[in-house]
């Protein structure tokens, strides 16, 4: 009997980009980095500085214990002077490799103990029949995997797939551009972000995002969204969803890294495509793979 | 000029006079560092760089979890996050101390657990990524009870572990 | 799923193969914006309707308004005093409303609220102050004591009723309401347009939005004008000026029919492009809105007003009647407004931006935005109004001086 496994050229670690790295390059990665990473503590310099303040990088980890690294996901960003103007990330879903499992939802509540009913990122289920008849679902954002087939359609069903969503960062934001008091904005590295000590609640951003990717928080009264973990990218380490993500779905990567997979996805001849194209808010966020039938 | 006509002036220059005023003391208002990089406060993507990390990485737990993680980066499930099934990071360690004990998942825990990705009625799960089975079919293929748990075959981090030994005792399978 | 909701998307007609699964984005299901949106384009409708007919007197010099010209001004006032009430009652943060006028961001089309409002209010304040003046005057004459403080305060402590203050007085009105006009117009059609500038709602982005809104609220300003000089007089046991009130239905029916026909146009021009969204507004149309907007705010509070305007318009009725079916209109048109202001605010947001179903609104009584804090808001202005009539008189026949 053969034993199915990956196939070897799909391996879909995301931690060991390039593909093609086997598990030993990967542990001396590791402790490459955790003996980089405790000289820098030794040492401490002032590592990245935005605007007025200068960001510590003995202040970043904070919660982490000092004596185990964490490996450095996107190169290039600790210990090193962050040019806040000179970054281009890109966040890229493969809806091809995605299977529904929920991880991404459940880290990504996790991480910032989103409030029931709300999501930063959620998962929808996408069936389609050889009617060209579409049934969509998304029971709790997906937070609860996809454990059983949907009963209540007729089950002929030609096509299925899931589609992981979350903020879009337009790099023309629709949110950013009707906000009254500026607490949404675009940061020079292209993150849309909240400044939630200005935001009054009115909820105007929450009806000029196309995807519906903002909610307001019930427990603050602010405007939340996905900012594709900016606390952990500033810290050299993928979103929570894509670190979570066990297929390799969710991809993150700075193109100024020519290793980086994002970057060469994004040079290569595959087709991406963008979410609701016509409204003209030029995502950075990705799909490949993308069925005609996902708005 | 009559004196109508001055008290209309008057209050002409108060409103400006009061317009003046508000105009300075919203200046005054204003936080430090708004308007640096464009019309919001600078400093908040300073503030969104220290919110806490509840999430580490694999790598953050196989530092003390040595065991786990030889068996966990030999077998197919070393993309899984140990925190997707255990818990956070930050729920178990604090600045470099143990807090709190992450629950371990039991008996028909792990069959949902496992079933969340593997479930072949789902069927939009592509064969390229992801092996699946239907349950209980794959039961009664393997000639086990139905009350089975996933885990009693596989090892939860490395599903293939004990399979693979059984069958290089048995020499079904040639030894790698 | 939800019944109602399925069996809402099954009554669609054509269309409504995208929509079967009716599947609501899960931050969609949520309605962010609810009654206290729609009341605060109502309100601020009724400031600019009520100025309308202020400034055709004014500045228009349509003499027949004259007995209803001070008291829309006076109405108008306490309309916009309550203006910000709704929104204070929605905001999120309420406590932190300055940072609109500390840090409005120039991209924003809400952003320039609360300077448009500020403007707005003085420009309003002002014109009522110099309106009456001479009143004021006469009446600070015969106070006393913190009331006479008062009174002088008012005017400006210039108590010169001399044909050449007067004049002055006359011109500074004319050139307030001259601003007043444009002030008032971009405070509603601005309203208009944070909905008309939102394109990530299909039924919202048409820049025929502010339009709508501008000429909605003149005919709710008016309509309420109508009314409550009918009731008040009524009340007072006082006669109703016929001549204003024809001349009021007159200007009424020309904004309510550019008011309906734009509504209708936008509809039409929906269902004639038939654009990528357009399955999302038949179906909301035709589905949960079905009797709000088709039953509701097209057949009984539009095409019934019509009819009846057009009565007035082509027969030659009894003052006595005449007046009663006015009072009807205005009922109606101000309940027309209303919905109509629903049909959008809230009607817009059941859509759910998956362009594949819609969410529910359910309305509470007892929220900070629920029905009794609506009725609440509703109530305030005429409380406003009773005590400025104890210092202002309403009616112009009550006053002795002035030239007015």
């Amino acid at each position: 009997m053969i034993i199915k496994d990956f196939p070897p050229n799909q391996d879909c670690s995301h931690e060991n980009f390039p593909p093609s790295i086997d598990k030993r390059d990967f542990i001396k990665k590791v402790l490459k980095g955790t003996i980089a990473g405790s000289l820098f503590l030794v040492f401490p310099m002032d590592i990245s500085s935005v605007g007025s303040t200068a960001v510590k990088n003995s202040e970043t980890t904070n919660n982490i214990d000092p004596t185990i690294k964490l490996p450095e996901e996107i190169p290039e960003i600790r210990d090193r002077q962050y040019d806040i103007h000179k970054q281009n990330f890109a966040f890229i879903v493969d809806i091809t490799r995605c299977i529904g499992c929920g991880s991404c939802c459940v880290a990504d509540k996790r991480e910032y103990n989103v409030p029931d009913g709300n999501y930063r990122t959620w998962v929808e289920r996408y069936i389609k029949d050889f009617d060209d008849q579409v049934y969509v679902d998304c029971p709790n954002g997906g937070l609860d995997g996809y454990q059983k087939p949907r009963t209540d359609i007729p089950l002929n069903a030609r096509d299925t797939f899931f589609v992981p969503k979350l903020c879009n960062m337009c790099r023309e934001a629709p949110c950013v551009q009707v906000c009254p008091v500026g607490a949404t904005f675009t940061s020079p590295d292209g993150f849309i972000l909240m400044d939630s000590d200005r935001c009054v609640g009115c909820a105007y951003c929450i009806q000029a995002c196309p995807y519906s990717a903002r909610f307001l928080n019930p427990i603050t009264k602010t405007a939340e969204k996905c900012t594709w973990c900016y606390h952990r990218v500033r810290k050299g380490l993928l979103p929570a969803c894509v670190e979570v993500c066990p297929t390799g779905a969710r991809k993150f990567g700075s193109l100024n890294d020519e290793n980086s997979e994002v970057y060469k996805i994004l040079k290569g001849p595959g087709v991406l495509t963008v979410l609701k194209q016509s409204m003209g808010t030029l995502p950075a966020l990705y799909y490949m793979g993308q069925r005609l039938e996902v708005v | 000029m009559s004196k109508h006509a001055l008290r209309i002036i008057m209050v002409v220059a108060s409103v400006v006079l009061m317009a003046g005023v508000g105009f300075v003391v919203k200046e005054l208002l204003i936080p430090k560092s708004f308007g640096l990089y464009g019309p919001y406060r600078a400093d908040a993507i300073d503030e969104e760089t220290q919110r806490v990390l509840r999430h580490g990485t694999n790598a953050s737990c196989f530092g003390c979890h040595q065991y786990e993680a030889t068996i966990h980066l030999t077998g197919n499930h070393k993309t899984i996050s140990c925190e997707f099934c255990h818990g956070t990071y930050s729920d178990h360690v604090s600045n470099g101390r143990k807090i709190a004990t992450l629950p371990v998942k039991k008996g028909d825990e792990i069959t949902t657990l496992c079933l969340r990705c593997h479930n072949t009625e789902i069927k939009a799960r592509s064969t390229m990524v992801i092996k699946t089975v239907g349950v209980p079919d794959h039961l009664k293929k393997q000639n086990v009870k139905l009350t089975h748990t996933c885990n009693q075959c596989h090892h939860v981090h490395a599903p293939l572990k004990y399979i693979n030994e059984a069958k290089k005792i048995t020499g079904l399978m040639e030894v790698k | 799923m939800n019944p109602t909701l399925y069996e809402a998307s099954q009554n669609l007609s054509h269309g409504a193969s995208m929509l079967i699964s009716n599947y609501v984005f899960p931050n969609d299901l949520h309605v962010h914006w609810s009654m206290m949106i729609v009341l605060y384009p109502y309100i601020t409708g009724l400031v600019d309707g009520a100025f309308i007919i202020a400034a055709l007197y004014y500045l228009f010099d349509v003499k027949s308004l004259k007995p209803i010209a001070r008291f829309s001004l006076l109405f108008a006032f306490a309309f916009l005093c309550c203006a910000t009430l709704p929104l204070l009652l929605h905001l999120g943060r309420p406590e932190r409303n300055f940072n609109m006028l500390l840090t409005p961001s120039p991209s924003s089309a809400m952003a320039g609220f609360g300077y448009i409002y500020a403007v707005s209010m003085g420009v309003l304040s002002f014109i009522v102050l110099f309106v009456y003046r001479p009143d004021l005057v006469e009446r600070g004459k015969n106070a006393k004591g913190f009331m006479k403080l008062i009174y002088r305060a008012l005017t400006f402590d210039s108590a010169d009723l001399s044909e050449k203050a007067l004049a002055l007085d006359g011109k500074i009105i004319r050139f307030l309401v001259g601003l007043g006009i444009p002030v008032a117009a971009v405070l509603h059609g601005y309203v208009g347009f944070i909905f008309g500038g939102v394109k990530a709602n299909p039924t919202w982005s048409t820049p025929l939005m502010p339009v709508i809104f501008l000429f909605s609220a003149c005919v709710s300003g008016i309509s309420a004008i109508i009314i409550a000089y009918i009731i008040i007089r009524k009340i007072g046991g006082r006669s109703v000026d016929s001549d204003c009130i024809r001349t009021c239905i007159k200007t009424l029916t020309v904004f309510f029919i550019l008011a309906f026909s734009f509504e209708m146009l936008e509809v039409f021009s929906h269902s004639y492009l038939k654009t990528g969204y357009h399955h999302m507004v038949e179906g909301l149309l035709n589905g949960p809105l079905a009797s709000s907007f088709w039953l509701w705010q097209v057949k009984i509070c539009s095409v019934v007003p019509l009819i009846l305007l057009g009565c007035m318009a082509f027969i030659t009725l009894k003052d006595s009647i005449y007046t009663f079916i006015a009072g009807i209109v205005s009922c109606i048109l101000l309940l027309q407004v209303f919905i109509m202001r629903w049909n959008v605010v809230i009607g817009g947001q059941l859509m759910s931006k998956s362009a594949r179903g819609y969410t529910v609104f359910h309305t509470e009584w007892f929220d900070k935005e629920g029905i009794v804090a609506v009725i609440i808001i509703m109530l305030i202005p005429f409380m406003i109004l009773f005590v400025l009539g104890k210092i202002f008189p309403f009616w112009a026949e009550e006053r002795k001086g002035g030239i007015q």
